[in-house]
């Protein structure tokens, strides 16, 4: 291992002292402005889909909510703002890495991010990156990975926005949110609450969902620095605190308690010479689960991880065409819990991401990730993607890549069961993309096929004690078609988005589908605004699924497709110059259809949202 | 561009028409009650979703999921047991604090216990009262209890405190034997209560004593797990023989270090049980140690649950993410003869 950093050290050197001294002012300005460069730099071959602006601003505040209507990832959910987890293309809920700044944030516990404790509110991008990442963003990166991005603007300016909403069953939102800046400086503040009594009837029943209340306290603060005119200072720093009632099954009411508390900080400190760059990051997560089996008790079950991120990174430009990023990171996890006493890990990495613009038209990376852990051994990993533009308005994309996703603390350490003879899973997959693209509109298409085995599941052993074990294998392949549409006519402005995903999940020995991933997912959105008014409408179709093993349609063993709609309107009520303020209502589930996506767990009837939103 | 338009074109084509699924795919079956339970083997599945599968007598027919099919509802989860008194079939669901009360025999709800309990576990019955145990709060040692209830009204009357995860409850004369095999933790004794009375004297066992039969000789047999390798510090399991008129133990008889017993029955006059390495023992009640050579091997992935009648052994072969097996096993020649799909966790085997 020690060779394979000391090599890159030398390499760094090397290539610090040939290269070039061109500037791309494109680059540079990435550098300055976005917190996960390669995001963007170092990924030609991969569909990357970016949510912003408006798309973000009408949307659910939880991260589910956004993404169910707005990709192809599927998702189920424990019940309105219950535990949710995602499949992206077929893959687990622990193969999906959400990404905060460049920084991996899923659970050390188990592996997931719960996509109801993200609030979309205070990010100016989220960034859905389709196909294995795991050179760039380590384990759990194999269907792809979900981005949470903050850039800092560095140019004078002032904006606050406040919004305020209440809707049905008592739901409160308010945010607040301020982006200070000048040339040398940069400060983005900002503060979001929701709470909700989530207290919905269940369709076709004389029930509710009791014990589903829920809160969630979010604080960002993004600061930016020019310590001189080439180092960049930059923080950043999230803070999030839900406290759930987790709602039970139709059958079966819950009475339990949840709290989450998570607290993220990364310091960057960037050196934006000419053609050598360099960057030190360092981070700290908290991830911190308090879980009470019923409403009066004071006994609760916790867990909780400290992580500590330390990564130098460098990056070099031989020439306008070519350039090379190597990064050696070093990981400490620290976790304890009432489950697995206190085991912590170390983790160096070693990563090398290689872009090459060989023409105008055709563009390709290499890319290679060596880890090295205290506790088991990980496999190299690598990717290589490719871009080639044939015309003007047509373009294919390929991408192939090893991955992986290490055994969890869980898996490893929990009493009783944990098993420490775990290794990661494996996975090979390869995607390619065509993307048609207009002025007005853009259409993707994309074929992918995964293949993963050392799976770890949990299951009973001869003597019933529950174990995780490396054993099956799982492959996915399917189909995706993405489309935008915009068009202006006087006035009047059109927006038009879709996804559509045909997916196959099986596995390997069985030849069954996996639970939990529909064959059929599509949804598209429609918006439209006419001078003071902007209307939307968005709706999501998710196909049947499975919910066990044996691939048996029935009400025990499958679930049935549903469509649920939304609809909302914005209007303004007054502008002048920088001041905004409009009122804005949303229907959700428009059709009053009921539906679950987890069996048992009905989701919500028809509700209704309102909204004012002023900012200056 | 009509030259890339064209294989687009058909690519969407394509995979819009491969997507035309089967349109019956949720037409659901619409499983007609054979009508009369009164005889046959019921089969409760934990779940979740949990669920009670009947199988005829003569093992020719069989059903899932009867309390549904009769009553358009679902019983919650996690199902632990069910205690039967005359015409009634209690079911015990723990994670809803619930005991849903049918007729045993058309499976038609006549009642439900939904207060007072917390997390109920088994149920017994003795002089016209029910009596069921209760963990309480799991991560509390001290609250544990047994619930006293008035058949008539069906609610909770009185509770009686008992040591640590009260679990398998038999009535016998005027007392109640209840083994504590510890809830989330680990215990070793069973509690005698005594009808009428909130007085409990306790027997002290092996670890994890679980299940309980009344023998034809007049004793209580207990079954104890012993603590397993995994938990740090393995203890011996073993069938302890209690003379239930002073509370004493008779007879112990422990198994070697490495071996747990997990499932008893009784029947023809044999003691059954079954081990972890998953073989199934006879022992009469004349026997004064174990016996050394098993009479069946099984071949099962979980053995979950297990009964004996007649000439025939019943296993429950559970799965967690897709149907159970239910197996039947000829006694005399050791073979197996018929199996039935049961719902998901298939945990306890009763003769109705």
């Amino acid at each position: 291992m020690k060779h394979i950093i000391c090599l890159l050290l030398v390499l760094s050197v090397c290539f610090g002292g040939i290269a070039q001294t061109q500037l791309d002012s494109i680059q540079s300005l990435d550098e300055v402005v976005l917190s996960d460069v390669k995001l963007k730099q170092y990924a030609p071959g991969f569909k990357i889909e970016v949510l912003k602006d408006s798309v973000l601003r009408t949307n659910a505040q939880s991260l589910t909510g956004l993404l169910a209507f707005n990709s192809n990832i599927y998702f189920k959910e424990n019940g309105n703002g219950m535990v949710s987890s995602p499949s992206f293309r077929g893959t687990n809920a622990s193969q999906t890495a959400v990404i905060w700044n460049g920084i991996p944030i899923n659970s050390q516990l188990n592996g997931q991010t719960d996509f109801n404790t993200i609030n979309t509110t205070h990010y100016n991008d989220i960034a859905i990156r389709s196909g294995g990442g795991s050179v760039q963003y380590g384990s759990g990166a194999i269907g792809g990975s979900i981005h949470l991005n903050n850039t800092l603007l560095f140019k004078p300016h002032f904006d606050t926005t406040m919004r305020l909403g209440y809707g049905s069953y008592d739901t409160k939102t308010g945010s607040v949110s301020s982006a200070i800046g000048s040339d040398r400086w940069s400060v983005n503040v900002g503060l979001a609450y929701n709470a909700s009594e989530n207290d919905y009837p269940y369709l076709g029943t004389t029930k509710k969902n009791v014990n589903g209340a829920y809160n969630n306290l979010d604080l960002n603060l993004n600061l930016g620095y020019f310590i001189s005119d080439n180092d960049v200072l930059k923080l950043y720093h999230q803070h999030f605190i839900g406290n759930r009632d987790f709602s039970g099954t139709v059958a079966t009411p819950s009475q339990s308690h949840y709290e989450d508390k998570n607290y993220r900080s990364l310091i960057e400190w960037s050196h934006l010479a000419k053609a050598f760059n360099y960057q030190l990051k360092v981070a700290h997560l908290q991830e911190h689960f308090k879980y009470f089996g019923t409403q009066s008790t004071s006994n609760f079950s916790y867990g909780k991880v400290n992580t500590l991120i330390v990564k130098p990174s460098f990056n070099f430009r031989f020439s306008r065409k070519i350039k090379l990023q190597t990064s050696v990171d070093y990981t400490k996890y620290d976790a304890e819990g009432t489950s697995f006493g206190t085991p912590s890990r170390s983790n160096v990495s070693a990563t090398a991401l290689l872009n090459h613009k060989v023409s105008r038209a055709f563009s390709y990376g290499v890319n290679l990730r060596k880890d090295f852990t205290s506790t088991f051994s990980n496999p190299l990993v690598f990717s290589v993607d490719t871009e080639y533009a044939v015309t003007k308005h047509y373009s294919l994309q390929l991408n192939g890549s090893r991955n992986y996703r290490v055994p969890t603390f869980n898996d490893l350490y929990w009493q009783p069961g944990g098993n420490l003879d775990l290794i990661p899973e494996s996975s090979y997959q390869v995607d390619l993309g065509q993307q048609l693209s207009f002025g007005f509109a853009q259409l993707k298409l994309n074929g992918y096929f995964i293949k993963t085995s050392e799976l770890i599941v949990w299951k009973p052993n001869s003597i019933g004690l529950w174990s995780p074990v490396n054993i099956a294998s799982t492959q996915s392949y399917g189909a995706e078609i993405e489309g935008h549409a915009e068009v202006h006519f006087k006035s009047h402005y059109f927006k038009l988005d879709g996804h559509y995903s045909y997916t196959v999940s099986e596995d390997t020995n069985t030849k069954k589908q996996l639970i939990y991933v529909p064959f059929h997912k599509a949804n598209f959105s429609i918006a439209y605004s006419y001078k003071k008014l902007a209307l939307f409408f968005q709706h999501a179709f998710n196909g049947d699924v499975f919910t066990t093993e044996d691939n048996l349609k029935g009400r025990l063993t499958s679930l049935p497709s549903y469509d649920v709609s939304n609809l909302g309107l914005e209007y303004s009520l007054y502008n002048k110059g920088n001041n905004t303020l409009s009122l804005g209502g949303t229907i959700n589930n428009v059709f009053n259809k009921s539906y679950q996506s987890v069996a048992f767990r009905p989701m919500p009837n028809r509700n209704f949202n309102i909204q004012l939103h002023y900012k200056f | 561009m009509k030259n890339i338009l064209l294989p687009v074109v058909a690519l969407l084509l394509l995979t819009f028409s491969c997507s035309s699924d089967d349109d019956t795919f949720y037409e659901e079956e619409v499983v007609a009650p054979l009508g009369a339970y009164e005889d046959g083997i019921l089969v409760s599945s934990e779940g979740g979703p949990s669920s009670i599968a009947f199988i005829s007598e003569d093992l020719s027919t069989s059903e899932n999921t009867i309390y549904y099919n009769v009553n358009n509802e679902d019983l919650g989860v996690y199902l632990q047991s069910i205690g039967f008194n005359n015409d009634l079939a209690y079911i015990v669901t723990d994670s809803n604090n619930t005991i849903t009360i049918v007729n045993r025999n058309t499976f038609e709800k006549v009642g439900a216990i939904t207060t007072g309990l917390e997390l109920p576990r088994y149920i017994s019955f003795l002089n016209g009262k029910g009596y069921v145990s209760n963990w309480g709060d799991p991560n509390d040692a001290t609250d544990d209890f047994i619930a006293v209830i008035d058949l008539a009204t069906n609610t909770v009357e009185s509770t009686v405190p008992v040591g640590e995860g009260p679990e398998r409850i038999l009535a016998n004369d005027n007392k109640l034997f209840v083994s504590h095999k510890g809830g989330y933790g680990s215990n070793n004794i069973i509690s005698v209560v005594h009808a009428n009375s909130t007085v409990v004297n306790t027997i002290t066992v092996n670890d994890n004593p679980d299940e309980m039969i009344m023998n034809n000789s007049g004793q209580l047999v207990v079954l104890c797990g012993g603590k397993e390798a995994w938990s740090g510090t393995e203890t011996l399991g073993s069938i302890t023989k209690i003379n239930v008129t002073n509370n004493t133990v008779i007879s112990n008889h422990e198994f070697p270090m490495g071996v747990h017993p997990n499932l008893m029955d009784y029947g023809n006059g044999n003691l059954y049980f079954q081990t972890s390495d998953n073989k199934i023992y006879s022992m009469t009640d004349a026997d004064t140690s174990l016996p050394t050579t098993s009479i069946l091997e099984l071949t099962t992935g979980y053995t979950y649950g297990m009964a004996v009648k007649d000439n025939r052994l019943f296993v429950a072969d559970a799965s967690f993410t897709s149907q159970s097996e239910i197996l039947v096993y000829d006694l005399s020649t050791a073979t197996q003869t018929h199996s039935f799909d049961a719902g998901i966790g298939a945990s306890k085997i009763y003769f109705n």
